[in-house]
């Protein structure tokens, strides 16, 4: 059985593979300045695409041109990948499966798992699908390992043009690993209230995280910062959720977190069903006094 | 330059909440009222926003059952200017959904098709990619912002390590994040006059060919403690030693 991982990313292309090492043999394709990151970490090809790299009808072509021989192409679902897969899918005419967090093949198909519902449920499927979109952060990026052939795939044939890349300030560490989290919501209320969570975190030795709202729409803290559904999975042994309301999609981020605390102003918020400890307050009050107790 | 723009804003109607099966304990949503899905509000408003500023019209199409009614209402209510209702929705299908819209809009004229990245019941976010391929249309994803100029639509799409800006020639397919805009909430008045704009409901003959076996749909499981101070200074007390506990201090 043979596998090709598309990512835009060879850190996720990486993750992915020791997620599915076990598995199948596995082949990569990511554009040509992330081949090299990649290039010796065991896949037997390593296909890098040169070309409108960010185009998903391009890339997704690129994508199609080298998949003859393999029997899945797996994605992680990243905003970009979450394109490009439903394209490859169309242009191989195969079934399609998304955000799943397990993959077991079997002779006629493959065991899935992937929460549905907007993360209330869990759906466990077994289906006839070759194209598959892959949570990110599941496991670790793989190791050293065998040495790639590389060969080089032109992404051609877009149907917008790209106009500018904009970077975004990379952050200084992957959440994904942390040991100790602690996580902001709406409710820290002002920017400026992340002097005293880092405070507090610098106290417990944790790395900073938040919800979308903190992340993708007021920006306090990086994107990748961002635990949830559509953020990264983490799973810290203790997560401490600040003024965040606890809404399923947060929670599926956090949900396999060993001790979860949680402070929040409102005694009927639903992070209190998903928390451990609970100390319903104001931020403002009860992270001084923690920080005053710890230290 | 000012071109009145043809929209068409696609519409997701999904459950309000999930339930417990009293007989199965499983999940269910039967008898679960409707709400209009989270992020295609968003497309709704940015399509409302986008009419408002260049002139023409915005139409909404949603793909579901009667049921989906009185949220077609509320998007007409924000400002769409008519709505069609294809029934025939069997569940969650994305390649199926993406032809019966794509089938639909190609005998339409229009200048934007407007997705919402991703539903918030399904999550798929297959649907806006397999609609623009399956009319060789370009698609601008996760868009954070939007500009028409002319013939053509700019936008943003946000990813993760970067964003990057595109440009299409319209016809154009866009889908857009839910950072792009905060939808308006009607008035009472605006619901009032939806009621007398147009509203059209057809029938889908949909099949679906698709290998899908449901092994098991459940609850999953949390197991936390739930010990909840309502006493801050108790809490501090009590939660300071659990983590001095845990960092071995
Ligand atoms: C498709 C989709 C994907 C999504 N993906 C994600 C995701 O990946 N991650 C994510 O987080 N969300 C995601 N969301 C959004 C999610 O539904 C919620 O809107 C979001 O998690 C809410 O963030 P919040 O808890 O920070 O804000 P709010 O819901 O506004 O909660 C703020 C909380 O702070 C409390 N509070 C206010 N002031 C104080 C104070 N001074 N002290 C203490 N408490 C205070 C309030 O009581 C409230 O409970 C997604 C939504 C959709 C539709
Ligand atoms: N049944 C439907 N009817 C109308 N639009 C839909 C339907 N399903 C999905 N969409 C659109 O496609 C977007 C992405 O949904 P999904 O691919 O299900 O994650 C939604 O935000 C809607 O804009």
């Amino acid at each position: 059985m043979k596998g090709l991982i598309y990512s835009e990313s060879a850190q996720r292309a990486k993750e992915l593979m020791s997620f599915l090492k076990d598995q199948m043999e596995l082949d990569l394709a990511l554009p040509e300045a992330e081949a090299v990151q990649a290039s010796s970490n065991g896949a037997s090809r390593v296909y890098a695409i040169y070309g409108d790299v960010y185009e998903p009808f391009a890339v997704a072509s690129a994508v199609v041109s080298v998949f003859d021989g393999h029997d899945y192409l797996f994605v992680p679902a990243t905003n970009f990948g979450r394109q490009v897969a439903p394209i490859a899918a169309q242009l191989i005419k195969a079934e399609m499966e998304s955000e799943i967090f397990y993959f077991r093949p079997e002779q006629d198909g493959a065991i899935v798992r992937r929460y549905f519902y907007g993360g209330k449920t869990l759906l466990e499927e077994k289906t006839g699908a070759k194209v598959f979109t892959v949570m990110t952060g599941l496991a670790q990026p793989a190791q050293q390992g065998s040495p790639s052939e590389v060969i080089r795939v032109e992404a051609k044939g877009g149907l917008s043009r790209v106009l500018q890349i904009s970077g975004k300030q990379k952050a200084s560490a992957d959440i994904t690993k942390a040991d100790i989290i602690v996580s902001v919501g709406r409710g820290l209320g002002k920017k400026e209230g992340l002097e005293l969570v880092r405070q507090l975190a610098s106290v417990l030795g944790a790395e900073v995280a938040g919800s979308r709202p903190v992340c993708s729409d007021l920006h306090w803290l990086d994107e990748d910062r961002q635990v949830g559904l559509t953020g990264k999975r983490v799973r810290p042994r203790v997560y401490v959720a600040l003024g965040i309301s606890g809404q399923i999609q947060h929670i599926v981020g956090m949900r396999d977190s060993k001790v979860v605390i949680a402070v929040n102003k409102d005694k009927t918020a639903p992070i209190f069903q998903e928390c451990d400890y609970g100390i319903v307050g104001d931020i403002y009050e009860v992270v001084p006094k923690l920080i005053e107790k710890l230290k | 330059m000012y071109v009145a723009l043809n929209i068409l804003v696609f519409l997701k109607a999904i459950p309000e909440d999930v339930k417990e099966d009293p007989r199965t304990h499983g999940p269910t949503v039967e008898g679960v009222k409707l709400k209009m899905d989270d992020i295609s509000r968003n497309a709704v408003e940015e399509a409302i926003r986008l009419k408002e500023k260049h002139g023409g019209r915005a139409t909404g199409i949603t793909f579901g059952s009667d049921a989906a009614t009185l949220v077609m209402k509320e998007a007409l209510a924000m400002g769409l200017d008519e709505g069609v209702l294809i029934k025939g929705y069997a569940g969650n299908n994305p390649s199926l959904t993406a032809s019966v819209l794509a089938e639909r809009v190609s005998r339409m004229q229009w200048d934007l098709l407007m997705f919402g990245f991703s539903s918030a019941d399904s999550y798929t976010a297959q649907v806006p990619p397999m609609v623009s391929y399956m009319l060789k249309r370009p698609l601008i994803g996760n868009a954070v912002s939007l500009r028409v100029e002319g013939k053509t639509v700019k936008g943003v799409s946000s990813y993760e390590d970067y964003n990057v800006a595109y440009e299409a020639e319209m016809p154009a397919v866009i889908s857009v994040a839910q950072e792009i805009n905060t939808p308006r909430i009607p008035t009472l008045l605006q619901i009032m006059a939806a009621s007398k704009k147009p509203l059209s409901v057809e029938q889908a003959q949909a099949q679906s060919a698709r290998t899908l076996q449901v092994l098991g749909h459940t609850f999953p499981m949390s197991q936390r403690k739930r010990i909840i101070f309502e006493d801050t200074n108790k809490g501090v007390e009590e939660v300071a030693a659990v983590l001095r506990q845990v960092l071995g201090k």
